[in-house]
């Protein structure tokens, strides 16, 4: 801000909203005092703050023009779900008692700067206003200009007047902005977000890109599985016959020829062979075609023993979600399946806000993570979406494992 | 020998039906979608149906759904369904109707010409064909049961689940069928079954075997 009026205005604006601040806080007090009452403070006081917020956020801009640095606003908290959230927030955050503080250091630091700064700008505005009008004034309670000296006459009234602007000047251009910035500068540091604030809306946004990336990335395996089964596959089985059928149309032989397409003709069917097992471990063909619920029966389905499958609270999931849960349901029946000697498993799936995966046995227990890599495995598919997992193994069975993976996105 | 294509990739399906015209096998239509495969098979009563898995407007299981649905409506339908993966509940819910003339084979297989073409001949003929992949899937769920079958029985096992007659099987081993005669008893009296004769009934019997837990 360069402009002398600019600072002026800021000063008004502080002077005003110092003044308003008391008020503020004598409402707020009220406020805190009515809790006791009917519960009528209980939801009056969290509005407050909340409007006090807005309030503090728009001194922060109008500081942050004194300054002529950029306010970007403060990370706002997660939205309050009721009375009782909102005032979990209002305790425990840094939010509103930093608000509060400032609140009160407004009125105890703003006042008292505004006061100043505008007496000093009184200094220079007033004689251009009122040395004119200097014999309006009554002869017993003359104009006083230079701070002292009575106005008489015209004489006096224009030389004092030109040397009070001349005076003023310096000192208002001097004073104003360095008493403007003082205050932004408390304001912006009084108000700004906290460490841990900051910290969190980084979580935020590192969660939220995080998750991003990986239905990004699910989706591009699901993509690159059809493409491969529409293209790369086809062709090969396409090439494949074509070269069988050249191979019969070949008399017995064939010598080199017959040599050279029989090596081609049996490289393409390894290569086939080979795609379609890097194209299971990738993006299992299954879940493409028949979504989670299918595929989660189709492996409960091809399993050594018999699994109790429920996916009926099963709903919409992101998709990569989808391809961790199917991977770690199929890890966990194999594990049930090889090592724990159970007669039956149940697997049961559940989505909302989180899926649910649980699969328990009635085998021997006593898992033991440090050996074998299955629940390794589990554990580290269910941590790249920031899931849980958690298994009970007693020895002696039963064994319950429980997995949650997040899916709000 | 009559038969109708479902594929929706051009490059395969004109390699399928020039492969069975050069067998004397006539295409009576290739369609590239399931809606296409019924009202095809409602014109052409063909002797066997070969369908793709993955056909339009999805490209999931429009495939399984149509041969089961035509199996559903005519149970002596044979029907071949090739995919480029196997999946094992899609065989099971293939053998869930109507009784013989089934197949589910992996695509790789007809650049085995001869012996796909058998196949084809197999499954019109009312018989069944499994394919090796799906069978080891099978023999893989059903691990420890199969503990006390000796390798050349499991062997045995794989073949005859996979729809090969005794003569197939000694041809493959090159034994005697006197000797898979000796085997196959062997392998039903190890694991309870009751004996049947050649045929999709003890194709069956192996599969529900090696499925059933």
């Amino acid at each position: 801000m360069k402009n002398l009026w600019g600072f002026v205005r800021y000063h008004l604006i502080v002077f005003a909203s110092a003044l308003a601040a008391m008020v503020a806080l004598a409402v707020l007090v009220a406020g805190v005092l009515l809790v006791p009452v009917g519960g009528v403070g209980l939801v009056l006081v969290p509005r407050m703050m909340a409007v006090l917020h807005r309030w503090t956020e728009w001194q922060r801009v109008q500081a942050g023009a004194v300054l002529e640095v950029d306010v970007p606003p403060r990370p706002a908290p997660p939205a309050a779900a009721g009375v009782r959230d909102r005032w979990r927030q209002l305790l425990l955050g840094t939010r509103s008692r930093r608000d509060l503080r400032w609140t009160a250091l407004h009125v105890a630091v703003g006042l008292p700067v505004a006061l100043v700064a505008l007496g000093v700008a009184g200094l220079l505005v007033n004689p251009v206003l009122e040395a004119p009008l200097w014999w309006l004034f009554p002869a017993d309670e003359p104009l006083r200009l230079l701070l002292a000296f009575p106005v008489t006459g015209w004489e006096r009234a224009i030389g004092m007047g030109v040397a009070q602007v001349v005076l003023a000047a310096p000192l208002a251009w001097w004073a104003l902005p360095r008493l403007a910035r003082l205050h932004a500068r408390a304001c912006l540091a009084a108000l700004a977000p906290s460490e841990a604030d900051r910290l969190a809306e980084r979580v935020g946004e590192l969660t939220e890109s995080r998750s991003n990336v990986l239905d990004a990335h699910a989706a591009e395996l699901r993509r690159i599985e059809r493409d491969l089964h529409d293209g790369t596959q086809a062709r090969l089985v396409a090439i494949a016959m074509r070269l069988a059928m050249a191979r019969e149309a070949l008399d017995d032989d064939g010598g080199p020829v017959g040599r050279l397409l029989k090596d081609a003709h049996e490289g393409t069917e390894e290569a086939m062979t080979e795609l379609r097992q890097v194209i299971r471990t990738m993006y299992p063909p299954i879940l493409a075609d028949r979504g989670l619920a299918g595929a989660v029966s189709a492996v409960t389905a091809q399993a050594g023993l018999p699994v109790e499958t429920d996916v009926s609270g099963l709903g919409a999931v992101p998709a990569a979600v989808e391809t961790a849960a199917y991977f770690i349901v199929a890890e966990a029946v194999t594990n049930a399946t090889k090592h724990s000697g159970a007669a039956r498993v149940a697997v049961r799936l559940a989505s909302g806000r989180v899926l649910r995966i649980e699969i328990s046995d009635d085998g021997r227990g006593g898992v033991d993570e440090s050996r074998g890599t299955g629940v390794t495995g589990i554990r580290r598919r269910a941590a790249a979406l920031d899931g849980t997992v958690s298994i009970d193994s007693p020895s002696g069975g039963p064994t319950r494992l429980v997995v949650e993976l997040p899916c709000a996105s | 020998m009559r038969v109708v294509i479902a594929e929706d990739n051009v490059l395969l399906s004109t390699g399928l039906e020039l492969l069975l015209t050069s067998k004397d096998i006539e295409v009576a239509a290739v369609v590239p979608d399931a809606d296409g495969l019924l009202d095809a098979v409602t014109e052409h009563r063909p002797d066997l149906v070969i369908a793709d898995v993955r056909l339009p407007p999805s490209f999931r299981d429009e495939g399984i759904r149509a041969a089961v649905a035509l199996r559903r409506a005519d149970p002596t339908l044979p029907i071949l369904v090739l995919s480029q993966y196997v999946e094992r509940v899609y065989a099971r819910e293939l053998l869930a109707h109507g009784s013989g003339g089934v197949g589910y084979l992996l695509k790789d297989r007809v650049s085995r010409v001869g012996q796909f073409v058998e196949d084809v001949r197999r499954v019109a003929a009312g018989g069944t064909v499994m394919d090796p992949e799906v069978i080891a899937q099978l023999m893989v769920g059903r691990g420890d049961g199969l503990d006390s079958l000796t390798g050349r029985e499991r062997e045995v096992l794989s073949w005859m689940a996979q729809g090969l007659s005794n003569t197939e099987i000694g041809e493959r081993l090159t034994i005697t069928d006197n000797a898979v005669h000796k085997h196959i008893g062997s392998i039903f009296a190890k694991l309870g079954l009751a004996v049947s004769d050649g045929g999709h009934r003890r194709v069956l019997a192996v599969l529900t075997f090696l499925d059933d837990r």
